[in-house]
């Protein structure tokens, strides 16, 4: 199998599923699609190295790494808090302004904007530990090996990621 | 309330926006991929190894050993660069090369964009005329984005737009001339040659020819338009 072909079938139906952890990680669809653009073509390039491998988290450590290049290239300086309440409360706001669904559609509309706020809210690292383990249902070894920290780091990370989701969202709740 | 794990898992499982890739960025990758495997395949330094031998036959130097080093010296120093500079070679051959190289170091596009009311602009301050921008998409053939070629010292807009799995570059700057489209091959590279009294076009890409010929088409109709 030549080079190209490899790519073509093994990390080509994998595309989806790198553009939506991109997607998520950063904050538009221009930067979504060029750190995309970018991980495939460097992904091309050490096609030999997937030998044996799965290609999917492979596929999904290149991108992560990508956009956390991109994200680093515009924040200077550890984030402090894990969760923001002010970006909640935008990104909710944005998404119910352009809201004009007929009533029926309406709560599952309200449900979808109240959880995507939530995650866009979260840090980048438990974000992406989130999107890997709801989106691509990917084990903590997987997600550990992706992400390059030990198995223990993503476990409490996702419990962190999942502690703020949960209280966000009953409030959220409780609130109607 | 409060949610367990699995009931906060299945929440976002079910709830929460799961985006897919565009086709356009699918379609550029692919291009991308194709067209780095093509530069790869076609590597210019073999050509280079071959002049060299042929210059150890033609002088045929006295001390194997000199001749060999000198035909060596000659084929990684002198020979690229005069061959860079050779204006008797063919101008598909040249672009040819041109798209291969941008192929191979990945530079296919400095300004990388979809929207032609982004690359057009892109070239203002980098030339001294305006080269047109066409959007092919809807005929299939998505604009990838633009970058700067030098070619015998001129400063040439090259367009790249994607077919399928394949990249089509288009070489544009001012002619007064009027032709119609003119095909050649070169290093199974397809070429075409057109100009329209305002401006004179090379594509060249490794799609079919009959494709090219059709993308020639598509852009002579819409530069013909008012």
């Amino acid at each position: 199998m030549s080079n190209r072909q490899a790519f073509e079938t093994l990390v080509l139906p994998h595309l989806d599923a790198a553009y939506n952890l991109a997607r998520w990680l950063l904050r538009s669809d221009q930067e979504a699609e060029d750190a995309v653009q970018d991980a495939s073509m460097r992904a091309f390039r050490y096609i030999d190295s997937l030998r044996g491998v799965d290609a999917r988290p492979w596929l999904l450590g290149i991108v992560r790494n990508t956009c956390f290049t991109a994200l680093e290239r515009v924040r200077s300086g550890p984030q402090q808090v894990e969760f923001d309440e002010t970006e909640f409360e935008a990104e909710l706001g944005e998404a119910q302004r352009s809201d004009s669904d007929p009533a029926a559609q309406l709560q599952r509309q309200r449900t979808r904007v109240q959880i995507d706020a939530a995650i866009r809210a979260l840090t980048p690292p438990l974000r992406e530990v989130i999107v890997l383990r709801e989106f691509e249902d990917l084990d903590y070894a997987q997600i550990a090996k992706i992400v390059a920290v030990p198995i223990g780091t993503v476990m409490s990370r996702l419990a962190r990621a999942r502690e703020k989701l949960r209280s966000i969202l009953s409030q959220a709740n409780l609130g109607e | 309330m409060s949610m367990d794990d699995d009931e906060l898992s299945s929440q976002i499982r079910q709830h929460a926006t799961r985006y897919t890739a565009p086709d356009g960025l699918r379609a550029g990758i692919r291009a991308q991929v194709a067209l780095a495997d093509a530069g790869r395949a076609a590597r210019p330094r073999q050509r280079w190894f071959g002049f060299g031998a042929l210059s150890f036959a033609h002088f045929g130097w006295r001390t194997a050993s000199v001749s060999f080093a000198l035909g060596l010296a000659c084929a990684l120093i002198v020979l690229p660069a005069v061959q860079r500079m050779d204006l008797n070679q063919p101008m598909d051959a040249e672009l040819v090369t041109d798209h291969v190289r941008a192929l191979k170091v990945g530079r296919l596009t400095d300004v990388v964009s979809t929207d032609r009311h982004t690359v057009k602009p892109w070239f203002q301050g980098r030339l001294d005329y305006a080269p047109p921008v066409f959007d092919l998409a809807g005929d299939g053939f998505p604009l990838l984005g633009g970058r700067i070629e030098h070619v015998r010292g001129n400063v040439v807009a090259t367009l790249a737009y994607a077919r399928d799995r394949h990249m089509i570059d288009v070489f544009v700057w001012p002619s007064e001339t009027k032709t119609t489209p003119v095909r050649s091959v070169n290093k199974g590279f397809n070429v075409l040659h057109w100009a329209d009294g305002s401006m004179q076009y090379w594509a060249v890409s490794d799609v079919e020819g009959a494709e090219l010929e059709r993308f020639a088409q598509l852009w002579q109709a819409q530069a013909a338009k008012p």
